[in-house]
C-alpha cells in the first residue's frame, strides 16, 4: 500500500522532471562538463586540459571585477530594496484614502521589461544637456552628473534604476504578509501603550520574517545573476567598470570564443551562489527562531 | 488626542504622494515623449507637448505589425503559464509527500537549478531544439520557458503544500481515492492561492522575455513584441519619434492588465506567499 | 548543506563523464538532405543574418526577391551587441543562417569549419582582388559595398566661423579650440560604445604608422604573432591622446549612446561627428536642412588624411546550410551590376565588383583625394581575431577615465591577441 503510494508520488514528479532534465539540466551539465576542456568556437576538436581553465580564472582581472560588481550589486539591491519596501508596505497598510492609487504607482515599474527600462533610463541619465535627470538637477541649481560615464558611479546608477523598478514588487509581498496579520495584535499593543516605533520593532517586523526571507533570498540570487539591465544600459562599460559575472561569462564564451573557459566560470559561479544562498537561508532561520 | 491621531496620516499621505510622483516620473517621461516632435523632446524633456500628435502610434503600430506580434506574445505567455503551473504543482506535491531517498535526491537536483546562470547553456539547448525540429516554432520558447522556471516554482509551491493539513488527504485515501485522484480533486484546488501569486510573477517573466525569442524565433511572422521594438534599436539610425511609441506599445498590455487587476494581485500574493 | 553540495558535485562529475564522450561526435552530413523531397512545391526558405539594418539593404533584398520568386528570403537583423552571441551559438549548434554578414576574411568561422570555401566559386573571380580578403590563401567571404568612416562636419557652422576641413592634425585641433571658444561643442561622440575611440585612434595610426613602408606587413606579422603592438603603436596612440588632453573627448561622452551623439550632430549642437554613410539617411531624416560633408582623419603632416574602412561588410555561406545551392545562387546574383547598385543606393560605398563605376555624392567631396590614394584601411578587420578590437576600445575608455595608460591599453591588446592565436592553433 505505502509502496504503491510512494510510486504514485514519484509518478507525479515525472512530467516536471522530464522537462527539467531534458531542457535545463542536460544543457547545463553538458556545458559544465566542458569546463575541463579547451572547447572553443574557433576549433572543431576538443581536448581535455584538466583544471587549467579554473587556474586561469584567478588571474583574469575582468573576471575579478565582474565578481566584485555582482556582489556589490546584489548586496546593495537586497538591503536598499527591502529597507525601502518594508516601511512603504507598513504605511500603505494604513487606512489612507489614496492607498489603492499609491500601491498601483509603486508597483507599476515592476511590470516593465528590463530591456525597455534599460533604454528608457539611458535616455533619462544621458549626460547630454537634454538628459531629463540632469536638466532637472540644473533647474534645482545642482550641477550635472555623469551618471553612466563615470566609472566609479555607473554601477550605482544602474542599481538606482533597479531599486526604482523592484521596490514596488517587494512592497506588494510585504503588504500581502501584513494583511494576513490579525489587526487585534496591533490594537492590543496600542492599549499596552506601545508607541508606533516600538510596535513596528516588536510586533510588525518579527511577523514579517517569512516574507523578508523570500524577498532577500530571491533578490540576492537575482542580484548575483544580474545581466539584462547591465547589458542594455552600459554593456559593462565604461571600460569594464560595470561588468557583472554573467556579462563577463557571455563575453568570454562568445566574443572570445572560449567556451571551455566560460564554462569553468559558470561552474564556480553556480557553486558560489549556492553557498551564499544556503548561508543566507540558515541565517534567516536563526532569526526566525529567535 | 483624537485630533492628533487624525492628523498624522495626512502628513504621511502627503509624503507618500510626493514619493509616488517621483516614482511615476520616468513612466510619464516615456509616455509624454511619444507625443512630441524630436525637437520638443530635446528642448524640454518633461514639459507637455504643444500639439498632441498621435500619428506616431499609428506608424509604430503598423511598423511593428502589432496584432501579429501581440498574438504571438499572448500564445507564448498563455501556454507557458499553464505548463509552468501544472507541472511544478504536481511535482511539488510529489516531493512534499514522498518519503523515499530518490525523491529527496531528485528534489535537490531540481532546486540546484536555481543558482545556475542559465545563459551559459545556450549552445546545447539550441542544438537540442534544432534536433527536435522545434526551431522557429512558438513551442520552442514555450517549452524552454516551462523548463527554466521549474526550480523556482517548485521552490515556491513546496512550502505551501507542506503547510496543507494531511487529514483531508487521509480521509480521501480511506474513501478509496488514489494519490493521483486525490491530487487533482482535492490538493490542486487548495493550491489556488499560491498558484495565483506564482502566475503573476511568471507571466511577467514570460511576457518580457527577450533572449528566448531572439534565439529561437527567426522569422518575422513568429516574432514577439520586444523583438519588433529591438529591430529599431541599435547602431544604425534610431528614430526617437518612432522608437518611444514602440516602447510604450511594448509595455502597455501588461501595464494596463496590472492596473485593472491590482486589487486581486495583492490578494493573490497575500494568499500565496505568506502561508509559506 | 555539505550533503547537498556533495550530491550536486557528484551529479556533475557523473554526467560530465557520460556526456563528454558525445560532445565530439561529428554530425555533419546526417541531416543535410532531410527536407529534399517537397522542394518543388514549397518555397525554399533562406535566412540571411546581418548587423546592418534591413533598411540599409532594402533595394538589394527587393532585387533578390524579384529575381528569385520561388525563394522566401528572411532577413534577420541582430544588433552588433548580440550578433556574435546569436551567430556563434547557432553555428556551434550546427544550425545557423544560410548566409550571414561578417567583416574581414571570416577567419574565425573558417578555422572552425563553419563556412563554405568560395575560392573557386564562379562569382569570386568577378571581384577585384583588393576586395577579397583571404585566410590561409582561401576566400571565405564575398565583399558587399566598401565600408568607410570619416568625420561628418556641419558645413554651415564651419562656414559661419570661417573654418575649412583640416589638412593636418594640428589644424584639426585648432578647429576644436575655435569652436569651443565660440560656444559650440566641437565633436559629438557616443563613447558609451567602445567603437568610436578605437576608430579615432586608428585614424592616427593609419596616418603615422601604417602609411610608413616599413610597416606595410605589420598586420600579417601581428596576426602570426611575430610582432606585437606594444613598442610599435605607442608613439602614434600617445600622440592621439592629445585630443583627450585638449578636452575634445571628455568623460561625459562615456555616458552617451551612438544615437544620442547622432542627434547632437543632426540638430547642430555639435559641429563634428565620426560615422559613415549609413548615417546619412538618418541625419537627413532628423534634420532635412542639415548641410554636411565628410573629411578624412588628418595626419601630422599635410596630406590627404585617412578614412577608416575597407571591404568591411561581407557575406559568408554556412557550410551546413540545407539549401546551399540556393545560397550560392544568391551570391551569384549579388555579383551583378544591378545588385551592387542596389546595395550602394541604400548605404553608400564603392563596389569591389569589376566594372562597377560609382559616382561619389557631393557630401564626400572632401574625401575624394583620400579615396584616390586608396587611403582607406582598418587594421583589425585583417586580423583573424578582429573581435579583440573591442578589448582595445574598452581599454581606451579606461585611458580616458585615467585608469589606464596608453602602454597598458596596448598590452591588453597584445595579451588578448596571444590568447586568441593559441586558441586558433588549438593548443
Amino acid at each position: 500500500m505505502t509502496r504503491k503510494r510512494e510510486f504514485a508520488f514519484l509518478l507525479l514528479i515525472v512530467p516536471a522532471l522530464l522537462f527539467y532534465f531534458i531542457f535545463y539540466l542536460y544543457p547545463v551539465i553538458s556545458t559544465f562538463a566542458h569546463s575541463f576542456t579547451d572547447w572553443s568556437l574557433l576549433q572543431r576538436s576538443i581536448h581535455f586540459i584538466g583544471l587549467d581553465n579554473y587556474r586561469q580564472l584567478f588571474n583574469d582581472d575582468v573576471v575579478l571585477t565582474g565578481i566584485k560588481n555582482s556582489i556589490v550589486y546584489a548586496v546593495i539591491m537586497t538591503i536598499v530594496q527591502n529597507a525601502l519596501a518594508v516601511p512603504l508596505a507598513v504605511a500603505l497598510d494604513k487606512n489612507l484614502r489614496s492607498k489603492n492609487v499609491l500601491r498601483m504607482v509603486f508597483f507599476a515599474p515592476a511590470v516593465l521589461s528590463p530591456l525597455v527600462v534599460g533604454f528608457l533610463w539611458s535616455y533619462i541619465m544621458s549626460s547630454l544637456d537634454y538628459g531629463p535627470l540632469n536638466q532637472m538637477l540644473s533647474h534645482l541649481g545642482l550641477g550635472s552628473v555623469n551618471w553612466l560615464g563615470e566609472p566609479k558611479l555607473a554601477l550605482y546608477s544602474v542599481i538606482l534604476t533597479q531599486v526604482w523598478q523592484w521596490t514596488g514588487w517587494a512592497m506588494v509581498i510585504y503588504l500581502a504578509n501584513l494583511q494576513g496579520i490579525s489587526k487585534e495584535l496591533f490594537e492590543a499593543a496600542h492599549i499596552d501603550g506601545a508607541n508606533g516605533w516600538k510596535t513596528f520593532w516588536n510586533i510588525t517586523l518579527p511577523l514579517l520574517v517569512p516574507s523578508i526571507t523570500i524577498n532577500t533570498v530571491l533578490s540576492m540570487i537575482g542580484g548575483l545573476k544580474v545581466f539584462d539591465i547591465i547589458f542594455s544600459m552600459t554593456s559593462g562599460g565604461p571600460g569594464h567598470a560595470t561588468e557583472s559575472i554573467v556579462t563577463v561569462l557571455l563575453q568570454r564564451a562568445f566574443t572570445d570564443s572560449q567556451l571551455g573557459y566560460a564554462s569553468a566560470l559558470g561552474v564556480l559561479f553556480s557553486l558560489f551562489v549556492m553557498v551564499v544562498t544556503l548561508l543566507q537561508l540558515r541565517l534567516m532561520k536563526r532569526w526566525e527562531v529567535s | 488626542m483624537s485630533m492628533k491621531k487624525a492628523q498624522r496620516p495626512y502628513l504621511l499621505e502627503l509624503s507618500l504622494i510626493i514619493l509616488a510622483v517621483i516614482v511615476a516620473l520616468p513612466i510619464y517621461y516615456l509616455l509624454v515623449t511619444t507625443l512630441k516632435t524630436p525637437e520638443e523632446a530635446a528642448a524640454s524633456p518633461l514639459g507637455l507637448p504643444h500639439h498632441w500628435t498621435f500619428g506616431n502610434y499609428a506608424e509604430a503600430w503598423n511598423m511593428m505589425r502589432y496584432p501579429r506580434v501581440f498574438t504571438n506574445n499572448f500564445i507564448i505567455t498563455f501556454f507557458s503559464l499553464i505548463g509552468c503551473t501544472l507541472l511544478p504543482c504536481m511535482a511539488a506535491y510529489g516531493f512534499a509527500r514522498s518519503r523515499s531517498l530518490i525523491g529527496k535526491l531528485l528534489f535537490v537536483a531540481v532546486i540546484a537549478g536555481l543558482v545556475v546562470p542559465f545563459q551559459i547553456a545556450l549552445i546545447p539547448l539550441y542544438k537540442l531544439i534544432s534536433t527536435l525540429h522545434l526551431m522557429n516554432t512558438l513551442w520552442a520558447v514555450i517549452i524552454v520557458n516551462i523548463s527554466v522556471t521549474i526550480p523556482f516554482n517548485v521552490f515556491l509551491f513546496i512550502n505551501f503544500v507542506k503547510s496543507l493539513p494531511l487529514e483531508v488527504e487521509e480521509s480521501a485515501s480511506i474513501d478509496g481515492s488514489g494519490v493521483i485522484g486525490t491530487f487533482f480533486r482535492i490538493v490542486l484546488p487548495l493550491m489556488q492561492p499560491v498558484v495565483a501569486s506564482a502566475a503573476i510573477l511568471n507571466s511577467l517573466t514570460f511576457w518580457n522575455d527577450f533572449m528566448g525569442p531572439l534565439l529561437f524565433l527567426q522569422t518575422r511572422d513568429k516574432a514577439v513584441i520586444l523583438q519588433e521594438v529591438y529591430r529599431n534599436i541599435g547602431q544604425f539610425s534610431t528614430n526617437w519619434t518612432a522608437f518611444f511609441p514602440m516602447m510604450v506599445l511594448g509595455v502597455a498590455p501588461l501595464l494596463i492588465f496590472y492596473i485593472i487587476m491590482q486589487k486581486y494581485i495583492i490578494k493573490g500574493i497575500a494568499a500565496g506567499s505568506v502561508k509559506g | 548543506m555539505k550533503k547537498i553540495v556533495t550530491v550536486f558535485l557528484s551529479l556533475l562529475m557523473l554526467s560530465s563523464l557520460v556526456l563528454s564522450g558525445c560532445g565530439k561526435s561529428d554530425d555533419t552530413g546526417s541531416n543535410k538532405n532531410s527536407e529534399g523531397g517537397s522542394q518543388s512545391e514549397k518555397k525554399v526558405k533562406i535566412r540571411i543574418m546581418g548587423y546592418n539594418k534591413e533598411e540599409t539593404r532594402r533595394s538589394y533584398l527587393d532585387y533578390l526577391k524579384e529575381k528569385l520568386p520561388n525563394v522566401d528570403i528572411e532577413f534577420q537583423f541582430v544588433d552588433l551587441k548580440s550578433f556574435e552571441n546569436m551567430l556563434r551559438t547557432q553555428l556551434a549548434a550546427g544550425e545557423g543562417p544560410d548566409i550571414f554578414e561578417t567583416s574581414g576574411s571570416g577567419a574565425v568561422y573558417a578555422n572552425a569549419g563553419y563556412v563554405e570555401d568560395l575560392t573557386d566559386a564562379s562569382f569570386t573571380s568577378k571581384y577585384n582582388d583588393t576586395g577579397l580578403m583571404r585566410y590561409q590563401s582561401k576566400v571565405y567571404t564575398i565583399p558587399l559595398q566598401s565600408w568607410f568612416e570619416g568625420i561628418w562636419y556641419n558645413k554651415d557652422i564651419f562656414e559661419k566661423y570661417g573654418l575649412t576641413p583640416p589638412k593636418t592634425w594640428d589644424e584639426w585641433m585648432d578647429i576644436h579650440d575655435k569652436l569651443r571658444q565660440e560656444g559650440i561643442k566641437p565633436q559629438a561622440m557616443g563613447a558609451k560604445s567602445w567603437e568610436p575611440m578605437m576608430k579615432q585612434s586608428m585614424g592616427m595610426l593609419l596616418n603615422e604608422f601604417y602609411s610608413k613602408p616599413e610597416n606595410k606587413d605589420f598586420d600579417t606579422a601581428f596576426s602570426d604573432g611575430t610582432k606585437a603592438v606594444s613598442g610599435q603603436w605607442n608613439d602614434a596612440v600617445t600622440k592621439w591622446t592629445e585630443t583627450i588632453q585638449k578636452g575634445n573627448i571628455t568623460k561625459d561622452m562615456l555616458g552617451v549612446d551612438y544615437d544620442q551623439a547622432q542627434d547632437e550632430f543632426a540638430t547642430g549642437k555639435a559641429a563634428m561627428w565620426e560615422s559613415g554613410p549609413w548615417a546619412a539617411e538618418a541625419l537627413k531624416q532628423k534634420n532635412p536642412n542639415l548641410n554636411m560633408g565628410m573629411f578624412p582623419i588628418p595626419g601630422l603632416t599635410a596630406g590627404t588624411g585617412w578614412l577608416i574602412g575597407g571591404p568591411g561588410s561581407a557575406f559568408a555561406v554556412n557550410k551546413q546550410s540545407k539549401h546551399k545551392d540556393v545560397a550560392m545562387q544568391i551570391m551569384e546574383l549579388t555579383a551583378t551590376q544591378e545588385a551592387q547598385q542596389a546595395l550602394i543606393k541604400d548605404n553608400f560605398g564603392s563596389s569591389f565588383l569589376k566594372g562597377v563605376e560609382v559616382e561619389l555624392p557631393s557630401e564626400y567631396a572632401d574625401s575624394a583625394a583620400a579615396f584616390k590614394e586608396g587611403h582607406v584601411y582598418a587594421p583589425w578587420i585583417t586580423w583573424p581575431f578582429g573581435a579583440i578590437a573591442e578589448d582595445y576600445g574598452k581599454a581606451l575608455q579606461e585611458v580616458l577615465t585615467g585608469a589606464k595608460k596608453v602602454d597598458e591599453a596596448l598590452q591588453v591588446l597584445d595579451n588578448k591577441a596571444e590568447q586568441q592565436r593559441k586558441s586558433l592553433k588549438g593548443n
